[in-house]
């Protein structure tokens, strides 16, 4: 469905008088995935592991330094802006803020409708029928279209805002750490109906988060980021019982739980280094628990390698190992 | 009850006066917290757990807030009767408070030096340059690297994780007694998250103080708490030691919070939901307030001749009546 090469996003950082490009965040650095029909894949990490840039450089939403990007095979980086327009409605975000991602001054049929007007050419009937079932959809009812986002909880503005993500009948959906806003049983609700509306209509998700336990509940695969890099990739269960690079592992033991199997935790030193100076070698190298001395070397290539069918880890943690 | 009792909150009631209406933040609260444990507070937004902790500080505006009715009693005194010059003496020095964003709860004007200072020059009756000599100390204790030099750096100088230790060495200049942790590490990284929470516990290991702990997230609170009390709509659903809180939960609130709660686990699980919405504060459900979500409500829940209220189900498990008798029957 979704194919990416070697995608690369660096922002410029511009000083001084004349503007001058003194250096660049290196926000993602060369990230290759595939992501099948049907699938919904996990990306998990740390604020500032490059994350939302990536899931927007896929869609185009910022342009992408170096790379390609592949929907259904067909190479859509160099496609012009037009082009890109009428291929815009089959992908479609769902944001983390509820409060933020809706327009105040816009009754909710008028938020839900914005993206119908622009991309179909149908009547006011078919359109207001649309909507109504999607209200539905997302669990609110047609009342609620009347009213303006103050009126909402957060989990209903996020229900709106799914409903938004979804009324163009798309195809690819990159959920942007869609339920960290909302409280825990708000979540969970959340949770069932992203996997609900996603059987109804056939969705193809990447589900970007922070936090594993969420990730385990609804991913079929996962990629673990880190500083702009992918470390790790593997279905589900594979990563979970299996993780093999040392940041993964550490994530998965820190993670609270309240039935905890394993009462080993590996705290990580320190914070995410600055994208602007990444470490050399290894970029994971300073905050690891048991850095090998060749880690720092500058000809450490970072870049995965498959260990066993479908699992794939950074080559120099997994040659650490 | 118990001498070891540092703080024994009883039947605390803090009601807001919003227009005719009043809301009822917090609606008949009572616990003890130990000498050197943790006592965790666990509830959605809106449940009353930081309007508990604000009025334990007496940090609620005295114009909006009334914290009529029940008793915080601390050192033989009742917190709620004190003059405003006398609990300033206790504020910050025997119990202090920490915040969930580090950001907004440092003042971004003045340096770490100045801020962490001001407390010990304040309660301790100390010179500005022994309150320096403390403030580098403190920032030694909770693990901030080259003290001497960050000790003048500003908050926006630091990073998210090393904000909040500066508040935790802030909070506790003083030796307090009790730290109330309010949500300290919910807009934290994972990874920091885990740093923060070793932190607490090594210091706490070291300096005696007791800790009350509020969050809404569970694992946490199995990470790091004693004893956990669940709240819901400004009413207390349960109380109990940690592990018999999660083994064998008896309100059905608290049950259906354990089912949710995220878990890693290597096979995909079903996840679980509880309907609904937290009712709101200014018009709560007649009864038992939790009935309109509850999975399995009882006939009885409804009527208006429920009273909420504790009841010893097991010895030092507490629970609301409502919910455990109609699971009895």
């Amino acid at each position: 469905m979704i194919r990416v090469e070697n995608i690369k996003k660096y922002f410029p950082i511009k000083d001084g008088f004349f503007n001058n490009k003194s250096g660049d965040v290196k926000a993602v650095e060369n990230v290759s995935f595939e992501i099948p029909e049907g699938e919904i894949l996990g990306l998990v990490g740390e604020s500032g592991s490059g994350k939302s840039t990536l899931g927007r450089a896929i869609i185009r939403l910022i342009e992408p330094t170096q790379g390609n990007i592949f929907y259904k095979n067909k190479n859509i980086t160099k496609l012009s802006d037009s082009e890109m327009r009428k291929l815009r409605k089959d992908f479609q975000i769902i944001f983390q803020d509820p409060y933020a991602s809706l327009d105040p001054r816009k009754k909710v049929f008028d938020i839900i409708s914005q993206g119908l007007k622009v991309h179909e050419k149908i009547d006011k009937n078919s359109m207001n029928q649309i909507v109504e079932e999607i209200i539905q959809d997302v669990g609110l009812q047609k009342e609620h279209l009347n009213r303006y986002p103050h009126e909402f909880s957060g989990g209903q503005r996020q229900r709106i805002g799914i409903a938004r993500a979804l009324v163009l009948n798309p195809k690819f959906i990159i959920a942007d750490e869609p339920v960290s806003a909302l409280d825990v049983t708000i979540q969970a609700q959340i949770l069932n109906l992203i996997l609900e509306l996603k059987k109804k209509y056939s969705l193809t998700i990447l589900f970007i988060s922070h936090d594993l336990s969420v990730i385990n509940q609804i991913a079929d695969r996962v990629m673990v980021m880190y500083l702009g890099h992918i470390v790790e990739v593997a279905n589900t269960s594979n990563l979970f019982s299996n993780p093999q690079h040392p940041y993964t592992r550490s994530l998965i033991e820190t993670a609270p739980q309240i039935f905890r199997k394993n009462k080993k935790k590996t705290l990580l030193k320190g914070d995410i280094p600055s994208p602007i100076n990444p470490p050399s070698g290894c970029v994971f190298r300073t905050r690891c628990p048991n850095p090998g001395i060749d880690c720092k070397g500058g000809n450490i290539e970072m870049g995965l390698i498959e260990i066993e069918p479908g699992h794939w880890v950074d080559q120099c943690c997994a040659n650490c190992n | 009850m118990n001498s070891e009792n540092l703080l024994s909150i009883k039947n605390l009631k803090t009601h807001f006066t919003v227009g005719k209406s009043v809301v009822k933040a917090v609606d008949g609260v009572s616990f003890n917290l130990e000498a050197g444990k943790t006592f965790a507070i666990v509830g959605e937004s809106g449940s009353g757990k930081s309007i508990t902790a604000l009025s334990i500080m007496g940090l609620l505006p005295n114009n909006l807030a009334q914290t009529e009715r029940g008793e915080i009693l601390f050192d033989n005194k009742n917190l709620i009767d004190l003059e405003e010059n006398e609990m300033r003496k206790i504020r910050g020095n025997r119990i202090s408070m920490i915040f969930q964003e580090p950001m907004t709860s440092l003042n971004p004007v003045y340096d770490l030096s100045y801020q962490i200072s001001e407390t010990i020059i304040l309660h301790q009756k100390k010179s500005k340059e022994q309150a320096r000599k403390i403030a580098i100390e403190m920032l030694d204790l909770v693990g901030i690297p080259e003290p001497q030099k960050r000790i003048d750096s500003y908050p926006h100088e630091l990073s998210g994780g090393m904000r909040q230790r500066a508040m935790i060495a802030m909070a506790l200049s003083c030796n307090p007694k009790i730290l109330i942790a309010d949500e300290p590490t919910t807009a934290l990284d994972v990874t920091i998250q885990a740093q923060i929470i070793d932190l607490m516990q090594e210091l706490q290991k070291k300096l005696g103080m007791s800790i009350i702990f509020i969050t809404h997230d569970l694992g946490v609170v199995s990470e790091i708490s004693d004893h956990v009390m669940v709240m819901y709509l400004g009413n207390v659903m349960e109380i109990a030691e940690t592990s018999e809180l999660f083994n064998n939960p008896l309100h059905s609130y608290t049950k259906s919070l354990i089912d949710i709660a995220p878990q890693i686990s290597d096979e995909k699980r079903e996840i679980k939901v509880l309907r609904g919405e937290i009712p709101s504060p200014t018009n709560p459900p007649s009864g038992c307030v939790f009935r309109t979500r509850c999975p399995n409500p009882g006939i009885g829940c409804k009527g208006g001749d429920i009273d909420m209220g504790l009841i010893e189900a097991r010895p030092g498990h507490w629970v609301d009546r409502c919910c455990y008798e109609s699971s009895q029957t």
